[in-house]
């Protein structure tokens, strides 16, 4: 893990002995059977109030709930940069807009079916991103951000406007699969792509490439030094954030049913997931999972509750609410709890697979010190 | 012909080059003395502009634009107080975050506000074309802006160049912890900077508007933020003079594409323009045309 490399500047003071794998508190531990039962109800209480919830007439909203499978992918996409390899994205608005129009254009113009559309969309998300990702090699770090700042303004200016891509301002249509065209199957469709790229990301961590990611987030050199590939992973990072943006834009235009230019601007999906990621916890799957879920429901139940309480302005407003509530806690979580959500979600995942549930285990994230840059 | 495809554009670029620059000055200043970049800095133009516009009609013009850059620099303290200081020794990527997550929240109250999809007029603040220059009829207001965009220059050159405080702030920017023990207090100095930033955005954002006529919430993000720190990458990041000039570059550069690339070929040929010259810059001369540092 990264956290076994040493920054050259850090060298006056004396390094804390490692912990070893053995020395981990929680290693021998051994639940009992009542405590596998405990965890394996906790898995699959959700799972089953999941199908009853799908199979039911109960009043639900899917269509809220593909939101937050939507945001999640695409977070998670950030997170790759941001959270692994520590490179930053602002121009996320381009990223998954791209995807969204080339699945749109892959279904409703060349006529192929979904599937292909989504991974039409995920090759031209990831060729791209490699394209950003080539910058990057040239124009480190927060010079960096502005080249994918003004990468986002030129996609959202330049590329969605361009009528033999994306039908200029009217918008390209992007149907459902058929069998999935109700909001409740699509939300299957969404959970399941998002459960395929979790599966991804929690591979890609535990390989090769993601230690060297994380290597290269603490400090490029001296990875370099470790023999890591500076070049090829960095590259490497770009094509999989641009990859599941990809996948996170074709799910986001099928959505939809139409896609149109002014849906991916700044202030609504670069920062908005930016944020999500933030919150949820760079590096953090459950915990941004989590947040994305809770980001679209307090938009979706706000309204609600806003009603019963007779503010009508939360009632009207409830989305922008939820932005402003949601940058706030952006804010706090950087000051106060760099792990945000990932404090919470954390455990519990270490308690599923088997551990104590404790909430400290070390484990720093943005900020707390480490990682980043130590040039004044 | 000539008159349209080029005359026009270099007026209009000049000024608006202008504005461009005051908010690059911005930056700058923020970089030289925090290190971060401030990805709220098109909100403070933006609360400048809310600030003068809503309140012109009800209060005497110039008390109207003191509103609104005062209520630009108070943005900016609250973001230094409230954001900057906290996280003032964390890696600067988390800094850039927890600017961005400022200007969302701006963005969002804005929103919640009503402003969402409102689109806000913005008359001229003085009327009548000044004269005629090759062609092209240059109006008072474009006078007016340049003007009052030449006279902040000025002054922030005095200031830097001529002022102890001016002096502290640079020396702070160079070596922090010579400064203070020099007896120059970091947080006065964090404070001074930001207040100013604050307020240039402030500045631009009340002069810039009526220039096309209206202003849309979050124009300021939206549409000022990446020239002006293409501007100031162009200055280096490090130069006040060097951010003004990188201003008029973007706002020429811009207002020629504009005018001479047709939206039907290429639409938004104007942000493609900016992205190849922050681009270009960046790869071939990261220390900018008038920087001394990286």
């Amino acid at each position: 893990m990264a956290r076994t490399l040493e920054r050259p500047s850090a060298g006056g003071t004396p390094s804390p002995p490692r912990t070893t794998v053995s020395e981990l508190p929680g290693r021998g531990f051994q639940p009992t059977p009542a405590g596998w039962a405990a965890r394996a109800a906790a898995v699959l209480a959700p799972l089953m109030v999941g199908v009853w919830y799908v199979r039911s007439n109960a009043p639900v909203r899917s269509d809220a709930l593909a939101t937050a499978a939507v945001i999640a992918i695409g977070a998670l996409s950030l997170n790759v940069l941001v959270g692994y390899t520590g490179q930053i994205s602002l121009g996320h608005q381009a990223f998954i807009g791209i995807g969204a129009f080339t699945s749109a254009y892959i279904i409703s113009e060349s006529h192929q079916p979904f599937l292909v559309g989504v991974v039409v969309a995920l090759l031209v998300g990831a060729v791209q991103a490699v394209v950003l990702g080539l910058i990057a090699l040239r124009v480190r770090g927060l010079y960096f951000a502005l080249v994918t700042l003004a990468w986002g303004k030129v996609a959202e200016q330049c590329l969605f406007r361009l009528k033999s891509f994306t039908r200029g301002g009217a918008g390209a249509e992007a149907p459902r699969p058929s069998g999935f065209t109700t909001d409740k199957a699509y939300l299957v469709v969404c959970l399941v792509g998002l459960a395929l790229i979790l599966l991804v990301d929690w591979r890609l961590v535990a390989t090769k490439a993601g230690r060297a990611m994380q290597a290269l987030r603490e400090s490029p050199q001296v990875a370099a030094n470790y023999g890591v590939d500076v070049k090829g992973y960095t590259l490497y990072a770009f094509a999989v954030a641009g990859a599941y943006a990809g996948v996170a834009g074709a799910l986001f235009a099928s959505r939809r049913l139409t896609v149109q230019s002014g849906d991916f601007d700044f202030a609504g999906i670069a920062l908005t997931y930016l944020i999500v990621t933030v919150v949820g916890g760079l590096r953090r799957r459950g915990g941004i999972v989590a947040f994305s879920l809770l980001y679209v429901l307090g938009g979706e139940y706000l309204p609600d509750l806003a009603r019963a309480i007779g503010v009508r302005t939360i009632e009207v407003n409830a989305g922008y609410y939820i932005q402003a509530l949601s940058a706030v806690l952006a804010i706090l979580t950087l000051i106060f709890q760099p792990d945000g959500l990932g404090t919470i979600t954390a455990p519990v995942g270490r308690w599923l697979r088997g551990e104590r549930f404790q909430l400290a285990h070390g484990g720093g994230a943005l900020g707390r010190g480490g990682g980043g840059d130590a040039r004044p | 012909m000539l008159a349209f495809e080029v005359a026009r554009p270099v007026v209009l670029g000049v000024v608006q080059g202008a504005g461009v620059g005051l908010m690059a000055i911005g930056l700058v200043l923020i970089y030289k003395s925090s290190r971060v970049f401030n990805f709220a800095a098109g909100e403070f133009a933006t609360v400048g502009a809310f600030g003068f516009y809503l309140t012109k009609s009800h209060v005497p013009f110039l008390v109207a634009a003191l509103i609104g850059v005062l209520a630009a620099l108070g943005t900016g303290l609250l973001t230094e107080r409230l954001v900057i200081r906290p996280l003032a020794n964390r890696p600067r990527v988390t800094l850039l975050v927890a600017t961005a997550a400022v200007a969302i929240f701006v963005i969002a109250f804005q929103f919640l506000a009503g402003a969402q999809g409102k689109l806000f007029g913005a008359k001229a603040l003085v009327s009548g074309n000044a004269f005629r220059l090759v062609g092209v009829f240059v109006s008072w207001q474009e006078i007016v802006i340049v003007v009052v965009l030449a006279a902040s220059g000025a002054a922030l050159a005095w200031f830097f160049g001529r002022t102890d405080l001016g002096l502290a702030t640079l020396a702070t920017s160079q070596e922090p912890t010579a400064a203070r023990l020099m007896g120059i207090r970091l947080n006065r100095v964090a404070m001074l900077t930001w207040g100013l930033a604050g307020a240039l955005g402030g500045v631009a954002g009340v002069l810039l508007p009526p220039l096309t006529q209206n202003f849309t919430p979050a124009f300021g993000t939206t549409d000022l933020l990446i020239p002006a720190f293409t501007a100031a990458v162009l200055g280096g990041m490090t130069s006040v003079p060097g951010a003004f000039v990188g201003g008029l570059v973007l706002g020429l550069v811009q207002n020629l594409t504009q005018f001479n690339v047709s939206s039907n070929r290429l639409p938004g040929a104007p942000s493609v323009a900016v992205l190849v010259v922050l681009v270009a810059v960046l790869v071939v001369r990261p220390t900018g045309i008038l920087g001394r540092e990286a």
